[in-house]
């Protein structure tokens, strides 16, 4: 016979403040430039919410973040970061640099230690020195400084293939010869496109939509955008560090 | 005044030997001083009129409205403390919301007119608080009909067909009873409010002043609002050209 | 006797807070009950699906009639759409105690913002949606939601809103949109009908294909009603029917094996 004292009295449900919302992000920096990407897709279980919710924020000329994981979560930290960053503005008249605002990040985390924001977060954008630089976190704020990463439900399809494409993880150089440390954008946008094709094939809660925004340092060329069909400039002046957005569509099915 | 130095009067909490309380009648006197403001309870609605005296030419034409809206069918003026005037519509849209809260419907005039007459009321009873300087006027249209009340700084409201408050009040009363209140519709007396308004105005003594008005009735849709200003820039020049034929 | 108004009609705290050290608005609240807050841990009486779609003048959204208590259908003239200010409808499924709640909030919203203060400023759809989802996610994050999901549709100065938010606080906004079961039934019906169509759909197409879905709904959710309500938010403002009849047909059911008269 079996137990069945456990179905005796009242059963306990528990209101679960959880969702996954599914969707893929991902950051690669270059010299003097940054990208970040997410597809737009919003689902729960195998439905689709929408086609179109964007997952990668424009915070500062220089600093663009992802979020992924839990919706709710993602938007309300994002309005918080934002928050954050306009008070620092009106404080001190100039905007957060990019490693006072991943620091940031992980403080306002950690602060939720005990009922984590969840949420994958990773912030693209240019430093101080004018390199590009990459920052990803866990959802209770751990944080290292990175050439690339991919989070969300494509990670670990996503985040191998960079592996072996930005840091030539398994690949031999030819001899006599090196393997670059930083491409060129081109290069760049070229596997931002492919990963996020290749992840809408292979698994479901990717697709619909590409988002991809550029960071360029101050003073770059426009070499790598110009003549990119489509390029939105998101950034409040031209003299200074300069953000663009891409569209490209991806499988819907 | 006889009650000046009896020391009877410094203490809303105390009554004078003939069973007097002289800081309640101060704040009557509060309530002299102030322009003019008339409500009139008419067929399908109310009208409510304010003289409001402009202290000075340097303020925006049209700010500081004298009257407020307490809830969607509820408007509300004061003469007297202007301060205290803004204190008491804020007391009156909580008790609105309050009844909305425990009733899930919207409050009767009757009902709000009793629950600020009971918080006037208050304020007559202790000798750390100051009698409320103004009078209210309530007015609007709810579920029984139109209903035009006036709280006093004692507490003690009455319903009426038309009311007036302020400096002009007595003039303005003499007017009103002239009037054929139940018979007019809200449009008509739009236009006689304003010529009484205008007609208290004694322009000898005062400054400037700009004429305020709302209405509640068929033609709001049972919401109070200002009166459009088609409407009371034709009933404004209405009340201009009856004062000349007056005079 | 307290001789400060502004404490009468209030709790007192002087037996833990003789010094008033909190300031006024902070003063702990003493807790009713020893065994602590209870908490919505499940919905009781429900709507069923809210359906919505973008069409050529504004947004149509759509709802049945029925409230239910588990598997009764309890309540069968309840309104599910409402509007809140000059712009916006909102419908409801999930708990119906918490969506009369919503609307006694939304009502206290609309007044306090638009009817007291008289300035001309309204709220749009888009300041609802943002206030609910405000107020959905803070009660999911103090672990007492309202459980409910929320379609708010919109029309305001020539554009079209349409979004969803949920209990847990989460929103998106679409073309199409429809809660609960009809978010499998009705929604890859009203994708296929709407999407790339938003601009020349008329109202009359619109309302067709929305009839159609709770048709479907009807004849495959347990907890649907073949009465319904639709409603309109257009430049020509808000507008809510009354209480509709589904036509429905059951002939075919005659030639289904084991349904009707066969006698093997």
């Amino acid at each position: 016979m079996p137990d069945m004292s456990v179905l005796a009295g009242p059963q306990q449900h528990q209101f679960n403040p959880y969702a996954e919302n599914g969707g893929t992000i991902l950051a690669i920096a270059g010299a003097d430039f940054t990208v970040v990407a997410g597809d737009t897709r919003q689902s729960e279980g195998y439905s689709i919410q929408t086609r179109y919710a964007p997952k990668v924020f424009r915070l500062t000329d220089r600093a663009v973040l992802a979020v992924n994981g839990f919706a709710a979560d993602g938007n309300m930290f994002v309005k918080k970061v934002k928050q954050r960053l306009e008070w620092y503005r009106h404080a001190h008249a100039k905007d957060m640099p990019l490693r006072a605002i991943a620091r940031l990040i992980q403080t306002m985390l950690y602060a939720q230690r005990f009922f984590p924001y969840y949420v994958y977060n990773i912030l693209g954008g240019i430093e101080e020195d004018g390199s590009g630089a990459v920052y990803s976190f866990d959802p209770v704020g751990s944080y290292e400084r990175e050439a690339c990463r991919a989070a969300g439900a494509a990670q670990s399809l996503v985040q191998p293939f960079l592996d072996n494409q930005i840091y030539f993880k398994n690949q031999t150089a030819a001899p006599g010869q090196s393997h670059p440390t930083h491409l060129p954008l081109s290069d760049v946008l070229s596997i931002v496109i492919d990963s996020f094709t290749s992840a809408t094939e292979r698994h479901i809660e990717v697709g619909d939509g590409l988002e991809i925004y550029i960071v360029l340092a101050k003073g770059r060329s426009l070499q790598g955008v110009e003549g990119l069909r489509g390029l939105r400039e998101m950034s409040s002046r031209e003299d200074g560090e300069r953000v663009f957005v891409l569209q490209r569509e991806l499988k819907k099915d | 005044m006889t009650s000046i130095g009896t020391g009877y009067d410094l203490s809303a909490s105390t009554y004078s030997p003939d069973g007097r309380i002289f800081q309640v009648e101060y704040a009557n006197k509060a309530v002299e001083n102030s322009g003019t403001a008339i409500g009139l309870r008419v067929k399908d609605g109310i009208v409510l009129a304010v003289e409001k005296l402009v202290h000075s030419k340097l303020l925006v034409p049209g700010a500081n409205r004298r009257i407020s809206t307490v809830d969607r069918h509820v408007g509300l003026t004061t003469a007297g403390l202007l301060a205290d005037g803004r204190h008491i519509t804020g007391q009156a849209r909580k008790e609105a919301q309050v009844f909305r809260q425990w009733h899930r419907t919207p409050a009767t005039l009757k009902i709000i007119a009793d629950r600020l007459g009971a918080y006037i009321q208050m304020y007559t009873l202790y000798s750390s608080v100051r009698p409320f300087g103004v009078s209210t006027i309530v007015g609007g249209v709810d579920k029984t009909g139109p209903g035009l009340y006036v709280v006093e700084p004692s507490g003690v409201y009455y319903g009426y067909h038309g009311a007036a408050i302020g400096k002009g009040r007595q003039l303005a009363k003499n007017e009103l009873e002239k009037l054929n209140l139940t018979e007019l519709s809200t449009r008509e007396a739009v236009f006689e409010a304003a010529r009484i308004i205008y007609l208290v105005h004694d322009d000898a003594k005062e400054k400037e002043f700009e004429l305020e008005m709302s209405w509640i009735g068929d033609e709001t849709n049972g919401l109070h609002v200002p009166v459009p200003k088609d409407l009371h820039d034709e009933a404004e020049q209405r009340a201009k050209d009856a004062l000349e034929n007056f005079e | 006797m307290d001789h400060f108004p502004t404490n009468w009609g209030r709790p007192n705290y002087n037996t833990f807070d003789a010094h008033a050290t909190y300031p006024l608005h902070v003063h702990p609240q003493p807790s009713s009950s020893a065994d602590g807050v209870q908490h919505t841990q499940q919905p009781i009486v429900t709507g069923t699906s809210v359906l919505a779609l973008k069409y050529k003048d504004g947004i149509m959204l759509a709802a049945d009639n029925l409230a239910s208590y588990g598997s009764l259908a309890r309540f069968k003239g309840v309104q599910r759409l409402q509007a809140v200010g000059d712009y916006t409808i909102i419908g409801a499924s999930g708990d119906m105690a918490d969506f009369q709640y919503l609307q006694y909030i939304l009502d206290n919203l609309i007044i306090s913002e638009e009817i007291n203060p008289q300035d001309g400023h309204k709220l749009g759809p888009s300041e609802v949606h943002e206030y609910l989802s405000q107020l959905l996610y803070a009660r999911r994050s103090r672990m007492n939601p309202l459980w409910n999901s929320v379609l708010v549709g919109g029309f305001r100065d020539g554009q079209r809103f349409l979004a969803y938010v949920d209990l847990l606080g989460t929103t998106y906004k679409a073309s199409t949109l429809a809660t609960g079961y009809g978010a499998y039934i009705a929604q890859p019906l009203l994708r296929k009908a709407v999407e790339g169509k938003e601009d020349t759909l008329t109202e009359d197409e619109a309302r067709k294909i929305m009839e159609d879905c709770l048709r479907v709904l009807f004849y495959r959710d347990a907890r649907s009603i073949n009465q319904y309500q639709i409603a309109t938010i257009s430049a020509a403002g808000a507008s809510i029917s009354g209480s509709l009849k589904l036509e429905t047909s059951w002939g075919f059911a005659e030639g289904i094996r084991g349904y009707g008269g066969q006698t093997q």
